[in-house]
Parts: structure tokens; C-alpha cells; sequence
């Protein structure tokens, strides 16, 4: 029995995969045979359905006092070229220009800021709710969440409390990129530790808050480190059960400490893609995100284990180019488009995974293979 | 048989008799009339079954449709017309004719879109024609279209509706209870339909015996204009049309698409056919399109990869450096999907000099290019001693292999000299051609060809000139453009053409297929070319193929990334480094890589890279 056979069989029974395993398919030369293993236990988990949803980003700070190579978007001090910070009034009027729009969700991520006040966060929300009391408020990495329990002396389950109270909904997965001591000594040593990272998380899931995970992948780390990434998230799933989405972001090396690098080639990414639905078998969602993996690759990772391809994300853009159309249905529109051009059923969702609607159209046709 | 006839109830209109035509009388009883009286009919439980406008079935929750069947227009419908006194913007009022529900959403949606909001007014069908005048437009459906005249501003809603989404617009469909029709009855309808498409010359003529009238433009119509396939396209046209009229509140419930089962509802393939393709046996058409339509991409995949393995055993994945010239951008055949032509006397139009081709050539061999592929537009006045001239100019003076003019130039100097494509061959293989390349095909099916390049040569041209190149010795590529809205019957059918010829010739060294690139071109076409879809059409066409050897990956169209992958769906080559492209690039293709960037993508794919000459032999 060759080894992949072997991984495969461990599939079929249902047992958890372990390093070897998860490395074992890294190295497997057959990628179709790959992508039809995840793609299989993908359709058994969600049949044809492609999740998205109508969401908006916002970016309220880009001041950061860590200092990660693969970013390249922060700035060290507030006043260094480039630097931006939003008054509260802006980082609400982001979201008071599109408050009639159907979008559910808004998610903010941040530089960790050196001088603004926790009220700052706290009121960041609570404006977003008076705006659209039913928008969904998914914010604040872990990263983030720690950086202000350390900042301000509180307890991270103290810091979640009053950020709930003012809205929060739950915890985007940034900030993990990879959980390796290795890795994370070279690319970003002045941030949340890999422990500290899962403890925010730990804490939020015990408190009833959902959250996403990532995985920063093409740059420095192993195969290895990779799969091993993937086992410490599915040891917390295991205790906590409150990871919803694991989405696997390809290093982009433009900009930043680490442009030296290649970017990721589309063989590794849908590789990437396969191992983590096959490793990472108890989160429920695995997210192809358009943006960084480019809308045709996203679509063939609909093939490789993936069943969400986030949302409408690239709003603000599309609604300056649109002019007289509205721009969540253009966006919506392509959306859709491209997740049945890929042969999958477009499905939209809320943050939590309830569907608010299953457009009309055409099933897919399945080989039904007769004597 | 059933005990009583089942009632049917269909529109009178000319575009529904191919539909209603060959009914069987004995299984079917028929009702004629508008079509939102066949939907009232139905409705009161006075007929079984109607050809009802979508809109009406929207209304009425529970009903089934008739899978297969439709009354379809993408673009141009010719029988919904919006017409008036002044401009769409400036129209206050617009009449609707009540006939049709269906058109009457249309207009508003479109109306609303477009940010116009006139008021309406709903007039009787045989006053609709007549209800225009001042800033009121009026909406005029069915036969009545074919009479309107005297109208300055005329606006066929169907070529609006494919200009907003891309797609085809459905207009009726059979439907009924869902208990009304069983498996046989269903088969019925779509036999009539059939009878009906092929009677449709006899249809027109009897139309416009009965009304008066010209019989070939009610033929074009029924030819052209209108499609009566209910297959994907229109689905996606259908559902985008439910969507956008419940999202703009236009219709409250959102309707699913419910179909009568038929028997089988899935693709049926011989259980055996994807694994023995995989080994190399060859697939028959049936097995080709039930597979490509149907089987997962990954299975696909597999079995190309196994393909691929068989025929290439060593590892290694070729690509060549070669420069793409085109020697003109002058062409008489303006292709709709073309942005690189300009018609002869255009300012923009250029033939290059001597002296520019060789600055090309230099550069070139000096890049470590081995090859150059030369295509040009179908220049009207460049005779076949231009030809020759040329050719022997450049193998005497560039050591590169001469990959030139396409079967359309060679059809075409062909017939500006009066000579066979056999003899144009000769000549220019004795002037130095040493390959001839493989486009121009897009899809081998003289249907789809009218449509998307009616000047270009023909399927069988195309075959002739390659039949004859591979006789005198010269190999060719071949390849498929695909994503025109071909059905899969008219893409296999392109395949199947390349096998037979290649088991007559043997000359094809290698295929290639990407898709339609749109971007900026007069076709406006929404198809499917996705990555997705391009991976699966190469993996068919490397387990259909198995007489071609080599398969190169489009990542000028696709991408260097989907490129790679590819070489998983079949792929065995990594095409060219490209120092100049000009056409696709002028649609919307815009990626370029250099031979270290080619190399790493055939290595991060497992691969070991070489180089090639046109003949696929390593050079490296």
C-alpha cells in the first residue's frame, strides 16, 4: 500500500491524520487524486453548496508597533509617511455610506495602535450598532484582543467582556500566521505568542464567542511547520469546538521585509488548500479568499476541499468604478457568477453560517456512473 | 396511452409552432390562444399543462416544468419592442401590452436599472402597436413586432436584457401540475419539438402565406433569433431574471426552478469509461460528452494525469522560446472576438518593414529564441511572392525555425491566387515554411463559426489546408477557443474532427485550448471560462485525443498559476516564453513570464523542464 492509499484509508475510517500524515500528502505528486480525497470529504460536509456573504471591511488604524516582515501595511508611528489613523466619525461614515445595503457583516482589523484609548474600541462598536443595530460586528484579532489586555491591564476574558457588551459579535482568525517558535522568532517575534494567540481564542469560545483561524503560508516555514500549524488549531477545536473557518492566506512577498521571497505558485496554494480540509477535519469551513488567491484559483479551490469564498469584500472599489448600478449587486452578481461557473451552488450566508438565501438556478449535473 | 387526451393549452404565436407543430393528436389536445391566457387556463384548472410566459409561472407556486423546452432569445428577440416618439430616458409613460407578464417586468427592470422610472398604463394586445405617441413609449409583443414601422426610437428588450447580464432570456416554458404529465408524455414534447426545428422553413412559409409577408425573414427569425433549448445558459438566464425582479420587489415570492422528472434525470456513462480512457482506450462521443458534462473535475483530472504519464513517462515538461510576429494587423474577415484587426485603408493599419522584422529576428535569436511563429491579419493585397520573398529572406538570414500563417492566410492566399491551398503549400514550404500553427480553429463547427466569424475559413478549410500541410511533411498544432455558447455536442464534435484527421495524417504535434478572451471585443458573450471549465475541457480533450502527443497549458489566457495546475489536467508543455504577443493581449490576457519564471513553475508542479524545438524534440 503506498503511503497516500494509506492517508486515504485513514480518511475513509474517519481517524484524525497526524504530522507524517499531513506531510505525506504535502509531498503527494498526484495533485488531482489530492484535490478529489479533500474534495470527497468536502461534498460529504457540505454537498454543492459555496458559502459567501456581504460583508465590509474596515481598516480603522494602520499604526503598528510590531513589526512583522510580511507586512505591508503597517507603519511603526503615528506621522510616518503613509500612516492613518480614522476619527471615529470616518471609521463610522464607512459604514453609514453603504447602511442601506443588504451587507451583514463588517470586519475590522487593526494596527496595534500606541496611543489610542480602549473607550476608542469600545465606541468604534457601539456607532457601528446605532448605525445598523443587526449588523454583525466581527472584529479585533487575537493578536489585537491580547495587545490590549496587555496595554490596558486587563484579563483577555475581561477585555472581550466589555468589547461584547459593546457590540462584538466575534473574532476574525487573523495574527496566526505560523505557530512554529522558528518561524515566528524570524517573521514577527513582537506580537502575541503562538500560546497567547490560542489562549485569546480558548477564552473567547468558553465565553460563547465564535472565531475563525488562519495560517500564513509560501514564505519561510516547512511542510512541516504547516501541518503542525494545522494540529495545534485541531487540538483547541477539539477542546472548545468554537473555530468556525480556517483560511489558509497565501504570502504576498510585494512591500514588505520578506519581497525577496517568491509568492506562492497556484499548485501550492490548492495543495495547501487540500491537506488543510483533509488535516483540519473538524472545523467546518474552509474559506478560499478571492482577494488573495485571485478569483480563478478560488474557484478550482472549490474542487480542492474549500466551501466559502468570502464575500463582497472589494465594495468600496467596485462602487466607485460601477457608477449608476448598485454595487453589492454587481458584486453579489459576480460572486455568484463565479461560484457556478465553478460548478458549485451559491449559498449566502451570515457571519455564523445561517443561510439567508439560496438563489434559484440550475443544479449541477453529477456523473451517475450505470452498467 | 392515456385513458383521455391531456389538454394543452399554447401560445399562437409564430415563435411557438415549432414548438406546437408536430403535437400528437391522439396523446395531446391543443389550445390556442395569448400567452397570459394560457397561464389563466391552466390556472382555473382548464388546461393540464401551458407554454406560459415565466412570469406567470413565478405567480403560481407548485408548478413543474418541462425540462429541455423553452421559448429563448439571447440577444435580439425581434418580437419585444420597446417603441416610441422620443429616447428610452424620455419616455414618461410606457404602455404595456397585457398579453405577456413576462415582458412587461422586463421593461420596468430594465427601465429601473438604467435609472429611468416612467409611468405605466396596461393596454389591450391589439392596441399596444398603436399606443405610442408624444413622451408615451409603448410595449409591443408577439406577431405585432413584425408590423411596427414608423417609430424613431426602437428598443429590442432582448438584445437590452443580454447587453445588462450576458446571458439568454427565457420567455415561456412548458409547465403544469406536477401530476399532469408523466415520463412518456414529456418525452412526447420534446419529439414534437425536434419535428418542429426541422420543419421550421415550412412553418414561415405557411406564415406568411396565411398573413401576408416575407417567409425568409420569419425563417431567419425561428433560425436566428429565436432557441428553443431550455439547457444551462437559459437556466442561469431564467434564474438571474427571477432574482433581479424579486430583488426589486417586482415579484414577491422567488421562485424555485422545479422540473417533471424524466427518466434517467442524471448523465448516464458506461461505468468503465473514465478508466479505460485513462488507459488509453479511445472514447466514443457519447462516453466524451456525458464525461465532460458531468464526471468531477477531480476524476477528470485523475485520469488525464494518468494520460499524461503514459504518453510521458520521463518527467519533463518542454516550453520553448519563440516570438510571436505578426507581420500585419490588416484583415478583411473582422472576427467579432477580435480586438487586433484593422480593415484595409484603416489609419491604424501596418504591414511590417524588412528593417523592423529584422530588429524582431535579431533581438530574438539573441534572447535564445530557436523559433518564430509569424500570423498576420488576411491582408487583401500582399500576393504569395511576398510570401516567398520574405521567407526565404529570413532562413537565409536568422537561424529560426519559420512557424507561420495560420489555415485562414493559407485559405486566403489560396484563393487571391487562384491557386490550391496544396500548391500555396508547396510554394511556401519550398520558400522555407517548416511548420504551420494551429489557429484560427476556435470551434470546428460551421454554426458556430457563422456566428462568431462568418468571413473566416470554413471547418473544412480549415481541415483541407492542415490535411495537405501534414502531406507534404510539415507538422502542425492544433487547438479549440472555446466559451461561444457552443453545446458540448459542437465541442466534441471539434475533437472528434482533429482524431479523424490526425488517424488519416498524423501531422498534429501538439494541442492547445483556452478560452474565449472578451474583454473590449464586439462579441459579447457571458460563457463559462472559468478556470474550472478550462481545466476540464483540457483533461477531456487529453483522454479524447489519443492520437495527439502533446498538450501545452494556456497560462497566456489563464495565468502562470492556473498554467501550472494545468499540468496536472494533461498538460505536457509550458508553451512559450513569449517576447511578443499581440492579440489576446489586446483582449483582456495579460500575463508574461520569462524562462526562470517558466522553469519554477514547471519544477513547483513536480516537473523537470526543457526546451523544444516546434517538433517537441529537447534542445536543451
Amino acid at each position: 500500500m503506498t503511503r497516500f492509499v494509506k492517508v486515504r484509508e485513514k480518511v475513509y475510517a474517519g481517524v484524525p491524520l497526524d504530522l507524517d500524515d499531513g506531510v505525506a500528502l504535502f509531498r503527494h505528486p498526484n495533485l488531482p487524486e489530492l484535490g478529489m480525497l479533500a474534495n470527497q470529504v468536502r461534498e460529504r460536509m457540505h454537498g454543492d453548496r459555496a458559502y459567501y456573504n456581504l460583508n465590509l471591511h474596515i481598516n480603522a488604524t494602520n499604526v503598528c508597533v510590531a513589526d512583522c516582515m510580511f507586512c505591508s501595511f503597517a507603519r511603526l508611528k503615528p506621522g510616518d509617511p503613509g500612516a492613518y489613523t480614522m476619527s471615529l466619525e470616518q471609521a463610522w461614515g464607512k459604514l453609514r455610506e453603504r447602511a442601506h445595503q443588504p451587507i451583514t457583516e463588517i470586519h475590522i482589523v487593526n494596527g496595534l495602535h500606541p496611543d489610542l484609548p480602549f473607550e476608542y474600541y469600545e465606541e468604534l462598536l457601539r456607532g457601528l450598532k446605532r448605525i445598523r443595530p443587526d449588523i454583525h460586528l466581527k472584529c479585533f484579532t487575537a493578536v489585537e484582543i491580547h495587545f490590549f489586555a496587555h496595554t490596558f491591564g486587563m484579563s483577555y476574558e475581561k477585555v472581550l467582556t466589555r468589547l461584547r457588551e459593546a457590540g462584538l459579535g466575534s473574532l476574525p482568525g487573523g495574527g496566526a500566521e505560523i505557530f512554529a517558535p522558528r518561524v515566528r522568532r524570524k517573521i514577527c517575534a513582537d506580537k502575541a505568542t503562538t500560546e497567547e494567540w490560542l489562549d485569546v481564542h480558548r477564552v473567547a469560545h468558553r465565553m460563547g464567542l465564535r472565531s475563525n483561524c488562519t495560517m500564513l503560508y509560501g514564505h519561510i516555514e516547512t511542510f512541516e511547520e504547516r501541518v503542525d500549524h494545522m494540529l495545534k488549531l485541531r487540538a483547541l477545536q477539539d477542546e472548545t469546538g468554537g473555530f468556525q473557518t480556517f483560511i489558509p492566506l497565501a504570502f504576498h512577498p510585494e512591500g514588505n521585509a520578506l519581497a525577496r521571497l517568491p509568492a506562492p505558485l497556484g499548485y501550492d496554494d490548492l495543495r495547501t488548500y487540500a491537506v488543510a480540509r483533509l488535516v483540519l477535519s473538524n472545523v467546518p469551513h474552509l474559506k478560499a479568499y478571492w482577494i488573495m488567491l485571485g478569483l480563478k484559483i478560488a474557484q478550482v479551490a472549490l474542487w480542492f476541499g474549500a466551501d466559502d469564498i468570502d464575500g463582497t469584500v472589494q465594495e468600496e472599489k467596485i462602487y466607485h468604478m460601477a457608477g449608476a448600478h448598485t454595487p453589492e449587486a454587481l458584486t453579489r452578481a459576480q460572486l455568484e457568477a463565479a461560484i457556478r461557473a465553478a460548478g458549485r451552488v451559491p449559498v449566502q450566508r451570515d457571519t455564523l453560517y445561517n443561510i439567508i438565501e439560496t438563489p434559484p438556478g440550475p443544479s449541477p449535473r453529477r456523473l451517475e456512473v450505470v452498467a | 396511452m392515456n385513458s383521455r387526451r391531456i389538454r394543452l393549452a399554447a401560445v399562437s404565436f409564430l415563435n411557438a409552432r415549432p414548438i406546437t407543430y408536430a403535437l400528437d393528436p391522439e396523446r395531446f389536445e391543443v389550445t390556442f390562444t395569448e400567452p397570459s391566457v394560457c397561464a389563466d387556463l391552466l390556472a382555473a384548472g382548464q388546461a393540464d399543462c401551458g407554454l406560459i410566459p415565466v412570469a406567470s409561472y413565478a405567480a403560481q407556486p407548485g408548478l413543474r416544468v418541462v425540462p429541455g423546452i423553452a421559448i429563448a432569445a439571447r440577444g435580439a428577440v425581434k418580437t419585444v419592442l420597446l417603441v416610441g416618439a422620443v429616447p428610452w430616458p424620455r419616455m414618461a409613460e410606457i404602455a404595456l401590452d397585457d398579453a405577456s407578464r413576462t415582458s412587461a417586468l422586463l421593461c420596468k427592470l430594465l427601465s429601473r436599472a438604467q435609472g429611468f422610472a416612467p409611468n405605466y398604463l396596461r393596454v389591450d394586445h391589439a392596441e399596444a402597436a398603436r399606443a405610442a405617441r408624444g413622451d408615451r413609449g409603448a410595449l409591443v409583443i408577439g406577431d405585432a413586432a413584425f408590423d411596427l414601422s414608423g417609430y424613431p426610437y426602437v428598443y429590442d428588450l432582448g438584445a437590452e436584457w443580454t447587453r445588462a447580464t450576458g446571458l439568454p432570456f427565457v420567455y415561456a416554458v412548458w409547465a403544469g401540475r406536477p401530476d399532469a404529465l408523466a415520463p412518456a408524455d414529456i418525452a412526447a414534447l420534446q419529439r414534437s419539438l425536434a419535428a418542429g426545428l426541422a420543419a421550421r422553413g415550412t412553418i414561415a412559409r405557411a406564415f406568411a402565406e396565411g398573413r401576408g409577408g416575407d417567409a425568409k425573414i420569419f425563417e431567419r427569425y425561428l433560425h436566428n433569433h429565436i432557441r428553443y433549448a431550455l439547457g444551462s445558459d437559459e437556466l442561469a438566464g431564467l434564474s438571474e431574471y427571477f432574482l433581479r425582479c424579486h430583488r426589486a420587489g417586482l415579484c414577491e415570492r422567488l421562485p424555485e426552478i422545479a422540473f417533471y422528472e424524466t427518466a434517467p434525470v442524471r448523465a448516464r456513462v458506461r461505468r468503465d469509461a473514465l478508466s479505460a480512457a485513462a488507459a488509453g482506450e479511445r472514447l466514443c462521443d457519447q462516453d466524451a460528452i456525458n464525461l465532460y458534462e458531468s464526471a468531477p473535475l477531480g476524476e477528470l483530472g485523475c485520469a488525464a494525469d494518468a494520460r499524461r504519464h503514459a504518453l510521458h513517462k520521463d518527467g519533463v515538461v518542454t516550453y520553448i522560446i519563440d516570438r510571436n510576429v505578426n507581420y500585419t494587423n490588416v484583415c478583411v474577415t473582422r472576427c467579432k472576438f477580435c480586438n487586433f484587426y484593422r480593415p484595409p485603408g484603416h489609419p491604424e493599419g501596418y504591414v511590417l518593414s524588412r528593417e523592423v522584422l529584422a530588429q524582431k529576428f535579431r533581438e530574438t535569436v539573441a534572447l535564445g529564441g530557436v523559433q518564430v511563429l509569424l500570423q498576420g491579419g488576411l491582408h487583401p493585397d500582399l500576393r504569395i511572392e511576398w510570401y516567398e520573398d520574405l521567407f526565404r529572406w529570413i532562413k537565409s538570414n536568422f537561424p529560426l525555425i519559420l512557424h507561420a500563417l495560420s489555415p485562414a492566410e493559407i485559405t486566403h492566399i489560396a484563393q487571391l491566387e487562384g491557386l490550391s491551398v496544396e500548391k500555396v503549400l508547396e510554394r511556401l514550404h519550398a520558400a522555407g515554411l517548416d511548420s504551420v500553427p494551429g489557429g484560427g480553429a476556435e470551434i470546428l463547427d460551421d454554426a458556430v463559426r457563422t456566428e462568431v466569424s462568418p468571413l473566416k475559413c470554413t471547418t473544412d478549410e480549415w481541415l483541407a489546408v492542415m490535411r495537405a500541410a501534414h502531406q507534404l511533411g510539415l507538422p502542425s498544432s492544433s487547438t479549440m477557443v472555446f466559451g461561444f455558447g457552443e453545446t458540448s455536442q459542437q465541442l466534441t464534435g471539434h475533437l472528434g474532427r482533429l482524431r479523424t484527421l490526425q488517424d488519416q495524417t498524423g501531422g498534429f504535434v501538439s494541442f492547445f485550448c483556452w478560452p474565449f478572451q472578451s474583454e473590449g471585443t464586439r462579441l459579447k458573450k457571458r460563457d463559462d471560462t472559468s478556470a474550472a471549465r478550462y481545466l476540464r475541457v483540457q483533461a477531456l480533450a487529453r483522454l479524447y485525443l489519443d492520437n495527439i502527443p502533446h498538450f501545452g497549458v494556456s497560462w497566456p489566457t489563464m495565468g502562470p498559476d492556473v498554467g501550472q495546475v494545468a499540468l496536472r489536467y494533461g498538460g505536457n508543455d509550458f508553451g512559450s516564453v513569449m517576447i511578443e504577443e499581440n492579440v489576446v493581449s489586446t483582449a483582456g490576457a495579460h500575463f508574461m513570464m520569462d524562462a526562470a519564471a517558466i522553469e519554477r513553475q514547471i519544477r513547483g508542479a513536480g516537473f523537470i523542464p526543457r526546451r523544444r524545438n516546434n517538433r517537441y524534440q529537447y534542445i536543451s
